[in-house]
């Protein structure tokens, strides 16, 4: 019993955490960055499990998480609201040409970040952008100016 | 495919920005922002507070008690945390030692609730009865020093209670968090 308490205690802090750090998730974020990732996930996985290492106190933890995720996934289904809360919204960098301020500094977003989006989408110069939205997994979408 | 069908019509309700579909909410992002704010000011008064040792392990979490006797002094922590050890100390002055023993009484809280694990010295010998243990130390003069380590198993709080033949009560609570 203690170990699903950890284990919803441990996702729910980890929820918030994640959440909370800017959006710079999948091909914005940098090594460090992942080691970051990794090294909270393991911090958790020490109270979650405590002393007792038994395939039988694992098992209930792993079965927890998933568990609470998929309620959790399902929540986001039915609810817009809590997807926006939960996974945040798409935001635009760049619109028609120009930068948004105040998604760039909300977002503590930095030029090389929307230059290396750039580069994936085949625009060579951030002035040929159009738009670029950050989406909620952390990706920049680029759309290259229609005369570029 | 799905045995379920799709009976909706299909249309576009995404939120554009221009002619692109993004569902852009910025003023849900703006609250967000705030709530961003908060939450990293809460997060620095609880490592702030960690560090003064709220959460126990800091200066706000150690205690230190003497009996109106002044025989014994003990020295604890106010906050432990669960399955984590830590070190009760019983300092005992001359009033204590009586014919070259220390007799001390624990209560059972601190025995089961917060989980001796160990007692050093061993005592001579150990007594269960009056809801708690009385052990016997064989002691050459003062001052002289007992260490138990506890490790709480669970969050709680318990109230405790200790007493050196030749001293007055004392008692105390420990909260333990998770």
């Amino acid at each position: 019993m203690p170990t699903i308490i950890h284990a919803v205690a441990g996702y729910l802090l980890l929820l918030i955490i994640v959440r909370v750090l800017a959006r710079r998730a999948g091909s914005q974020m940098t090594l460090f960055e992942f080691v970051i990732v990794f090294l909270m996930g393991g911090i958790i996985i020490l109270s979650t499990v405590g002393n007792d290492r038994s395939v039988t106190n694992c098992t209930c933890a792993v079965i927890a998480v998933c568990l609470l995720h998929r309620s959790i996934a399902w929540a986001k289904s039915r609810s817009p609201r809590l997807g926006a809360i939960l996974d945040g919204t798409p935001l635009v960098i760049i619109k028609k040409g120009v930068w948004q301020p105040e998604v760039v500094q909300g977002m503590k977003l930095r030029r090389e970040d929307i230059e290396a989006a750039a580069r994936s989408a085949n625009v060579t110069r951030v002035e040929d952008i159009d738009y670029a939205i950050l989406e909620r997994n952390g990706r920049i979408s680029v759309f290259p100016k229609k005369d570029s | 495919m799905s045995a379920r069908d799709f009976t909706s019509a299909v249309e576009d309700s995404v939120p554009k920005v221009e002619e692109i579909a993004v569902g852009e909410n910025l003023d849900f992002q703006r609250q967000w922002w705030r709530f961003e704010r908060g939450i990293w000011i809460f997060f620095l008064l609880i490592l702030i507070a960690d560090v003064l040792g709220v959460f126990g392990r800091g200066w706000l979490a150690k205690a230190q008690r003497t009996d109106d006797a002044h025989a014994m002094t003990l020295d604890y922590e106010r906050v432990e945390r669960a399955s984590t050890p830590s070190i009760m100390t019983f300092h005992f002055m001359a009033s204590a030692i009586n014919n070259g023993k220390v007799q001390l009484f624990i209560s059972e809280d601190i025995v089961k609730a917060l989980g001796a694990q160990r007692i050093a010295p061993q005592p001579e010998s150990s007594t269960i009865g009056n809801g708690g243990v009385t052990y016997v130390f064989p002691a050459a003069g003062a001052p002289a020093t007992v260490q138990i380590q506890l490790e709480p198993s669970f969050p709680g709080i318990h109230h405790f209670r200790t007493q050196v033949a030749g001293g007055e009560s004392i008692g105390g609570i420990i909260t333990v968090v998770p």
